[in-house]
């Protein structure tokens, strides 16, 4: 008369085998399915396009002057209109857009890592150690970007490098501080204990288990960090600081039309469109990402 | 009399990612003014639920589908808001499980006592005062007028929970909601709570619903009880005839399970198998008959009709009425309905006579300030001692328990013995090797023979790292290449008996029992020789608990492990130890054989362990408090035995000398001047 209930999970090998596979197929749909990251995916997509293949798209070299033409509104044939040179706006901005891929590829991607490694080594470190990085962080923050960016042109004189290395030591602090708060909240969980009472080595614990869990709100920081770099290497383009002329850049262009802004108001504009479309591209992705990386954050959010 | 409360075919829903979590379905019961009503169920029964329903304080994807809430006539789920407001707190109020997260820790006693009685404008500052002064002292809070202008940090646990009460009552409320008041406080404190309690419904003849997965708390407190499983009621009644003539199967065996009810030693613990339905899509049938011992084809295709019994219970199941009614049913107490497992192994006990472990003499001390802040301040003693002098052995294919509640330094003391926390004065040995204050380099290799299972079982695994990465972990750490990850991870998953389907899963998508197993995996994965598990029980239902603790026995038998189970719960432990440390105060206070320490404590403290947790007997309620007071603080550790404060036999000499450790003739330390069943005259 007792009947014996039977475990009703039934699972074969090969199921379990493909259930990694089957897990990031997930992820992929989830992603998928959250309009804000396919949009800012796209957006994203195409400022990397539009970067690398400038020399393919741009419909005239960035430097050629046409002086008859300078000025010119929108036209079938400038699509982005003219500047005061007569150079080509749309292929200039194409061309800006590897100037600013370059430098928030480069200055993201350096200052996260650097940030992550001092951060960690911070939060899991000796206090004295802690203490003297934490002085380090919060002296490079007390610089404004500017003041800093002023006194090292003065010194070394504007060029891409020198914007790289500025916006590269000011991004540093903060991804070193997210990381340090995150290592400290988790060194001592339960886990973290578990894991130094198996035998884990420091090293491991770091990579394996302090990382995965501190990687994503600094992956959402980076994408959201990038427009920031854009926009710090266009105000410093801006200001006569950062790229020199002729090189095109965002910056550069906006400067330029900024002082032609009566006579050529489309010209800011134009300038203008790329930046917004890509601060919004990876804001957008920034979040979409956080929401699928975190296991533990619902789509109920 | 018409019910204060009145819950009618009560159906709510919760919307998930997964579909909609069917967490209540026509749940009934009524509560008759001035009792005492206890909602006892497992995780996952729904029981809190029905709690915040009451108050409309439901989570934001919580839909109700169906049914009625009335209080004192009026239907509470159509009121307004403005009429909630003016009801909860006043007419309805609420003691939630942990007084740390529900008072508000920047707010004096006063200033959040003044802002509950803020409907009251009749009354002034002086008088709000006053009237939260004299309800702090109605709670038992020693010399309330200067207490009332601390801060929550500033109290004890206990006294936090005392205080908590203390500012449900303040309103006089009609309905008293009581949300596992006790589950986050000590053995000893949870008695002096659950008689708060009842006294307080003494005086002011409030009406109280009390939810708790405790059964003890629910025989000693409660006058009826409301049995939930997965959502559904599935028995009610008075409390004696809930206790004495369990109806329902889950109720049964529900009981059956509970430790503290097995009078005699039992190896073998007993168990509901398996796990609670999934509520997206709740069975068709009896909700319980997945993990019924008298399943019937019929459970699972009709729903069971509902019984009445004799004084008003109610029960629903097929055994009781209809085609398969069962005049034999339910047996009488003595006959279990729940299978304890294969005792494959009673009496094959074999333990080794040279000690797997051996801490002698151990003392940690932590520092409370650093050297030159003590210099400047003049503090003499800047630290505080953990644990004083122990000692305690570990044999191979022996269960050592170590009990204590919190802060008696249980927890520190293995991982000292682990080398987590540094040690200061003392030796650990393993295997007869000096293993104390050993570098890590040099420990590694001992990291594979004694490994330590965490309390929390979902906290202590890696929340990034699927199931099958944590189980294998241990020999990515130690560099074992010569296996085939997955087909370990099998291995380990077959020997925990954890479902194969878990490996791809991360450790939030467990149930506690789940984690639990793979906790068990993680530390075996090397074949260990010793595990120290502190809390192997904590945050487990009943009917998981014994299963988890039977497994572990089973791998025992096995591997001739050597375990030391950190606990505070001796009931349990006392099973399946075969030998018992009793810390106090950073203090083994008393060593044995289980049995013997269990039946005939020499100490005090341990009578009191003994004692201390409430039986699920509502005909054995205590009428007295055994200790009074909590745990005091290391850093005002009182003057001779540590005890002494809270001891009822405490005689002068007490008060002055430490008690040395005692070794009786039968093996059995102890460190009492006076201890207990001996005629002792003073000294």
């Amino acid at each position: 008369m007792s009947v014996i209930p039977s475990d009703p999970v039934i699972v074969t090998v090969p199921d379990i085998r493909e259930s990694a596979a089957r897990e990031r197929r997930e992820k992929l749909s989830a992603f998928l399915r959250n309009w804000q990251g396919v949009l800012g995916l796209v957006l994203v997509m195409m400022f990397f396009i539009s970067a690398i293949f400038a020399p393919w798209l741009a419909p005239y070299e960035p430097n050629t002057m046409d002086i008859p033409s300078r000025l010119s509104p929108p036209v079938l044939d400038h699509i982005a209109g003219t500047d005061q040179l007569g150079r080509d706006t749309f292929s200039r901005l194409l061309y800006g857009g590897r100037v600013a891929l370059k430098i928030a590829a480069i200055g993201v991607s350096v200052s996260l890592a650097i940030g992550l490694l001092l951060g960690m080594i911070a939060g899991l470190g000796p206090r004295w150690l802690d203490n003297l990085l934490l002085l380090l962080f919060d002296a490079v923050r007390a610089f404004p970007t500017i003041i800093l960016a002023l006194a090292t042109v003065a010194l070394t004189g504007p060029s891409m490098e020198m914007v790289l290395a500025i916006v590269i030591i000011t991004s540093i602090p903060q991804y070193a501080r997210v990381t340090r708060t995150a290592t400290m909240s988790l060194r001592n969980t339960e886990f973290i204990q578990a894991e130094r009472s198996l035998g884990a080595s420091t090293i491991r614990i770091l990579w394996h288990h302090i990382l995965p869990n501190v990687i994503g709100p600094l992956l959402i920081l980076a994408a959201m960090d990038v427009p920031v770099v854009v926009s710090v290497e266009a105000g410093l383009s801006f200001l006569g600081l950062g790229v020199l002329p002729p090189t095109a850049s965002w910056g550069t262009i906006l400067n330029e039309g900024y002082l032609v802004i009566r006579n050529a108001p489309w010209m800011v504009v134009a300038a203008g469109i790329p930046l917004i479309l890509t601060t919004l591209g990876f804001t957008f992705l920034g979040e979409a990402l956080r929401d699928i990386f975190d296991p533990r954050m619902g789509k109920g959010r | 009399m018409d019910p204060v409360l009145d819950v009618s075919d009560l159906s709510v829903e919760f919307r998930t990612a997964r579909g909609r979590i069917k967490a209540l379905r026509n749940v009934s019961f009524s509560v008759q003014p001035g009792r005492i009503v206890g909602i006892v169920g497992e995780s996952g029964s729904g029981k809190s639920t029905v709690l915040w329903s009451i108050l409309d304080l439901l989570a934001s994807n919580a839909i109700v589908t169906g049914g009625k809430i009335s209080f004192e006539g009026r239907d509470m789920l159509t009121r307004s808001t403005k009429d909630m407001l003016a009801l909860r707190g006043e007419d309805v109020s609420v003691v939630f499980q942990d007084p740390m997260t529900s008072q508000i820790p920047v707010l004096t006693y006063a200033r959040q006592m003044r802002d509950i009685l803020y409907r009251r404008d009749g009354l002034g500052k002086a008088q709000k005062r006053k009237m939260s002064v004299d309800m702090l002292d109605k709670v038992g809070i020693p010399d309330p007028e200067m207490r009332v202008d601390q801060y929550p940090h500033n109290f004890s646990g206990g006294m936090r929970q005392r205080a908590g009460i203390a500012m449900a009552m303040l309103t006089g409320p009609k309905l008293l909601l009581a949300d596992e008041p006790t589950t986050a406080l000590d053995v000893t404190m949870e008695a002096q709570i659950i008689h708060l309690l009842r006294e307080m419904q003494r005086e002011t003849e409030a009406t109280v619903v009390v939810v708790s997965h405790n059964l003890g708390l629910i025989a000693e407190l409660c006058d009826e009880v409301v049995v939930m499983y997965a959502g559904e009621v599935v028995e009610a009644g008075n409390v004696h005839d809930i206790f004495h003539h369990a109806q329902h199967p889950y109720t049964r065996a529900l009981l059956e399970c509970d430790p503290a009810q097995i009078k005699g030693k039992s190896h073998r613990l007993p168990v509901i198998p398996g796990d609670i339905p999934d509520l997206v899509q709740p069975p068709v049938g009896c909700i319980f008959a997945a993990r019924c011992q008298r399943v019937m084809p019929l459970c699972l295709a009709q729903e069971p009709p509902l019984v009445e019994g004799e004084q008003g219970g109610y029960a629903r199941c097929h055994l009781l009425a209809g085609p398969e009614q069962d005049s034999s049913w339910p047996p009488p107490p003595e006959v279990p309905t729940v299978a304890r497992g294969a005792a494959a192994t009673a009496g094959a006990k074999t333990i080794s006579p040279e000690p797997l472990l051996e801490i002698a003499n151990l003392n940690v001390k932590f520092n409370t300030m650093g050297p030159v802040w003590a210099k400047v301040r003049g503090v003499k003693q800047p630290w505080v001692t953990a644990v004083v002098d122990a000692s305690i052995k570990v044999h191979a294919g022996e269960t050592v328990g170590l009990v204590g509640e919190s802060g008696s330094g249980k927890t520190t003391l293995a991982r000292a013995a682990l080398n987590l926390v540094g040690s200061q004065g003392g030796s650990v040995q393993f295997e007869g090797q000096g293993i104390r204050g050993m570098a890590e380099s040099g420990f590694k290799r001992f990291r594979r023979d004694m490994v330590m299972m965490f309390q929390d079982p979902v906290g202590s695994l890696s929340p990034r790292k699927s199931v099958r990465a944590l189980i294998t972990e241990p020999m990515k750490i130690h560099g074992i290449r010569n296996v085939d990850p997955d087909r370990e991870a099998e291995r380990l998953a077959d020997m925990v008996r954890l479902p194969k389907a878990l490996l791809s899963r991360y450790p939030h998508e467990l149930s506690g029992g789940q984690a639990r197993r793979v906790g068990v995996a993680r530390a075996l994965a090397l074949n260990p020789k010793l595990v120290i598990a502190d809390e192997p029980t904590a945050g487990l239902d009943v009917s998981v608990q014994g299963e988890i603790l039977n497994l572990m026995a089973d791998l025992q038998a096995e591997h001739g492990l050597g375990y030391l189970i950190i606990t505070h719960n001796l009931p349990v432990v006392r099973h399946i130890s075969d030998r018992l440390a009793i810390m106090y105060l950073g203090r083994i206070v008393e060593e044995g054989p289980a049995d013997e320490v269990f039946a005939a404590p020499l100490h005090p403290y341990t009578e009191t362990l003994v004692c201390g947790v409430p039986q699920p007997d509502p005909d054995r309620r205590r009428t007295h408090m055994v200790v009074k007071g909590e745990v005091p603080s290391l850093l005002n550790r009182p003057q001779g035995c540590d005890f002494v404060s809270r001891c009822p036999h405490a005689r002068p000499l007490c008060h002055k000398v430490v008690p040395p450790h005692v070794t009786a003739g039968n093996k059995r330390m102890h460190a009492c001047h006076f201890p207990l069943g001996t005629v002792g005259t003073p000294e």
